[in-house]
């Protein structure tokens, strides 16, 4: 094929991945507008969609793809699988903007709300003129981590197999995986340096831009935010340190923000629609799997696989994932630790290696994952290593970026405590860094362990046309795609409960007490 | 005791030679700080610094103790150039800028980690006279969250002097403090400094507020607002402890108003 077609190919293929990406996100936005502000401003509504949101959150995403797509195909045979992806990049793409949204109307100031009142504002006026403004700098902050997610599982979802049944949607990932897999090098790296492209040009023209927008849109931070949630806050640093990382390092000229103004009543027409849509969408989907899955068979059939799964092999496979995540968080940390170190003491590493680092860390590792799978099978290579590389490749810069974020939030007086005294090197990590970077290490361990998670079940095991990596060891991950393939969709949802319900326990019994305990140790509670 | 009977000695314990420091600002402008600025702190002086405030004495601070290199110009840490920190000289911070996550006896610890001679148990022994000298002894297991804001500037000065400096130098230690706690501390520091068995043996305030000055300093320097220049210098004859009622005092405090102005 010649050079121009395939420049053409991969331009197109680019063209359909993004329009999903983006149809994902501005569904996620009207979702998060919608759920968030309910519940920032209902009590009632805040106590059942705040626990619900945190249950979805870790629900490795993946795992219901394959149930998606069934009921997205009971709409339709071929808009179904289209609409099963988009679905899927939505809910990589909704949960921390719905966060945001949430947070940044409960923490309007009082005063404000009071004027409100004092003024008669209708609920409609309310909307348009507070909530919605208020959560704006938020959902612009959370766009860009919500962005880089949807890439992830956007790769994942564009190409499925479910027993006999094969799915391949036109996109980037189906196209780069075809090449490497043809071992069509050349053609591949084009298309990784297509979406890199494709990536800064996102962070010029929209995220950046969207950001600066929504400085004006901020109240004063007011002194004492206190989270209600526990995971809320973690959630709400992954976008502040997008934000803060893009903003400072990157001094790009001004780009002037767009001075439209929509007229009201489009707008409103606008967001009604959107509502309706989103609403319908997700209230068929909602019934066509409840229909179906609380028919008497079905719930049989669901307990007989809980049943062929029994109790110790869960847990085996269950401890061995947990195995490959620790030691892929242990061997991030130690790489993150001297490189943040070094990025904070050093003024000109920070501003090569943090933009650098933050369009690495957007590029979407699953486009990757053919690329070592093929290369540790080639070169005979331990098969456990490639899982721990690709696992790497899905948490390793959240833990980076969450320790560059506390160390900057040392103030500059205990460092000059630190000079006045001579504390320097590794005394000064053990009296100063760790225990400032303390909140920040386990809150991005806990962030990349989600990560972690997700990664597992391509990880593990993963199916590419006639292509299949597996590790060969147990790990659930491993035991989710094997149910795909088979299409046993009883197997894969029993085995989806396991994992999302160790995954809630492990959230609960084990990172929430370690981050109050590290906050407490460190004595930094606010 | 006052300043005259310690025997203050025209030799510089502490010197500033022409100095000039400048911020950089975003757009490659530059923000000159001092340009050509000469100081010396004397031996066994309680030396007062007064400026108009943003005039740069925090950055003068800070380069008196070594953490900011000026830009040309020498700085004299008795009779040599002093190119880093050294635990001779000992800075309180306008903010104590405690570690939250040690108690306060190991803050002040914190200050002999190059003392590689003393024993662990030595340098307990040792933060703990410092701690009774500001009067905190009892709180050695307490945390600085523990503490009112009074009582975390007395850990930052045992924390200053444990390391027994020469030289101390306090920016602004009285600014975030309700005036009781103030009055008390300034009383100790000012005993402390009259000791002559006890460090330091010279002390440097910033402060912005000038009654303050009159009250501790044997020698008031004036600074002018940007580009800083000395305006002049106030000394200060008055026996100790000073009373702020006296009219003396008063004529000091107009002198030192009439040069900022």
């Amino acid at each position: 094929m010649s050079f121009g077609a395939v420049i053409i190919d991969v331009l197109a293929a680019l063209g359909f991945s993004w329009a999903r990406m983006t149809i994902a996100l501005l569904i996620s936005i009207a979702f998060s507008l919608c759920v968030g502000i309910i519940a920032a401003v209902n009590e009632l509504a805040e106590r059942i969609i705040i626990p619900v949101l945190d249950v979805l959150q870790s629900i490795p995403i993946l795992s219901f793809f394959p149930i998606a797509l069934y009921a997205f195909i009971a709409i339709h045979p071929i808009i179904g699988p289209e609409l099963a992806a988009i679905f899927l990049i939505f809910t990589s793409q909704a949960w921390n903007i719905a966060f945001g949204v949430y947070e940044g109307v409960r923490l309007i100031p009082s005063d404000i709300m009071e004027v409100s009142r004092s003024l008669g504002l209708s609920g409609w006026r309310r909307l348009i003129g507070i909530y919605i403004p208020a959560a704006f700098p938020r959902i612009a902050s959370n766009i860009p981590p919500s962005w880089a997610n949807g890439l992830y599982f956007l790769v994942a979802c564009e190409m499925i197999t479910i027993g006999e049944r094969k799915w391949k949607l036109f996109g980037i990932g189906t196209l780069s995986t075809s090449y490497i897999l043809s071992g069509r090098i050349m053609e591949f790296v084009l298309s990784l340096a297509a979406v890199m492209a494709a990536i800064i040009l996102m962070n010029l023209l929209v995220f950046i831009p969207l950001m600066r927008l929504s400085e004006r849109y901020k109240f004063e931070e007011r002194a004492a935010e206190v989270p209600r949630v526990w995971f809320e806050k973690p959630l709400k640093a992954i976008g502040r340190i997008f934000a803060r990382i893009k903003l400072g390092s990157l001094r790009i000229p001004r780009v002037p923000s767009p001075g439209l103004r929509l007229p009201e009543r489009l707008l409103r027409i606008l967001a009604i629609s959107i509502a309706a849509i989103s609403i319908s969408v997700v209230g068929y989907w909602l019934y066509s799997i409840f229909s179906e899955s609380f028919s008497p068979e079905a719930f049989s059939a669901l307990l007989e696989a809980f049943a062929r799964l029994g109790l110790v092999n869960p847990l085996i496979m269950l401890g061995f994932s947990l195995l490959r995540t620790s030691l892929a968080i242990i061997v991030a940390l130690l790489w993150c630790i001297p490189v943040a170190v070094l990025i904070y003491e050093h003024k000109f590493l920070e501003n090569i290696l943090i933009p650098l680092f933050q369009i690495i860390a957007s590029f979407p590792a699953t486009l990757m994952l053919p690329l070592i799978a093929k290369f540790i099978v080639d070169a005979r290579l331990p098969l456990e290593l490639g899982a721990l590389l690709m696992i790497l490749l899905g948490t390793q810069w959240y833990i980076l970026f969450f320790l560059v974020d506390g160390l900057r939030s040392i103030p500059s007086e205990e460092d000059e405590v630190c000079r006045a005294f001579g504390i320097t090197g590794f005394s000064k990590l053990r009296h100063l860094y760790l225990p400032r970077m303390l909140p920040y290490l386990v809150m991005g361990c806990l962030v990349a362990m989600g990560g972690g998670w997700n990664t597992l079940v391509v990880a593990e095991r993963i199916v590419l046309e006639d292509f299949i990596w597996d590790v060969g060891n147990p790990g659930i991950g491993r035991m989710l795609s094997i149910a795909v393939s088979e299409g046993d969709i009883p197997l894969l949802i029993a085995t989806t409960i396991w994992m999302a319900g160790f995954i809630m326990v492990l959230n609960r019994l084990f990172w929430r007490r370690l981050y109050e305990k590290a906050i407490e140790l460190t004595g930094v509670a606010r | 005791m006052n300043g005259e009977s310690l025997g203050i000695s025209e030799e510089a314990l502490l010197e500033l030679r022409n100095i000039t420091f400048s911020y950089k600002l975003r757009k490659g402008e530059k923000l000159q700080v001092f340009n050509d600025l000469s100081l010396k702190v004397r031996y066994a002086e309680f030396l007062g610094i007064a400026g108009p405030s943003g005039c740069g004495k925090s950055t003068l601070i800070r380069i008196m103790a070594g953490l900011l290199k000026p830009e040309s110009g020498v700085v004299l840490f008795r009779g040599k150039p002093l190119e880093r920190p050294t635990p001779r000289i000992a800075v309180m911070f306008q903010n104590p800028a405690l570690f939250p996550w040690y108690t306060v006896l190991e803050n002040v610890m914190l200050a002999l980690i190059h003392e590689k001679e003393l024993s662990r148990e030595e340098k307990i022994e040792r933060a703990k006279v410092f701690l009774d000298m500001v009067g905190l002894i009892g709180f050695e297991s307490a945390y600085p969250a523990e503490l009112s804001g009074g009582m975390k500037s007395r850990v930052a000065l045992a924390r200053a002097l444990v390391s027994q400096p020469d030289l101390l130098l306090m920016d602004e230690p009285f600014s975030n403090l309700d005036p009781l706690t103030a009055i008390s501390l300034r009383r100790e520091i000012e005993t402390l400094w009259q000791n002559q068995s006890l460090p330091p043996s010279s002390v440097v305030i910033v402060s912005h507020d000038i009654e303050e000055l009159v009250e501790l300093c044997d020698r008031v320097i004036v600074l002018t607002q940007r580009p800083v220049k000395v305006a002049g210098e106030v000394k200060i004859d008055l026996e100790r402890p000073r009373s702020r009622r006296s009219e003396e005092f008063y004529r000091y405090v107009d002198e030192i108003y009439t040069l900022l102005s």
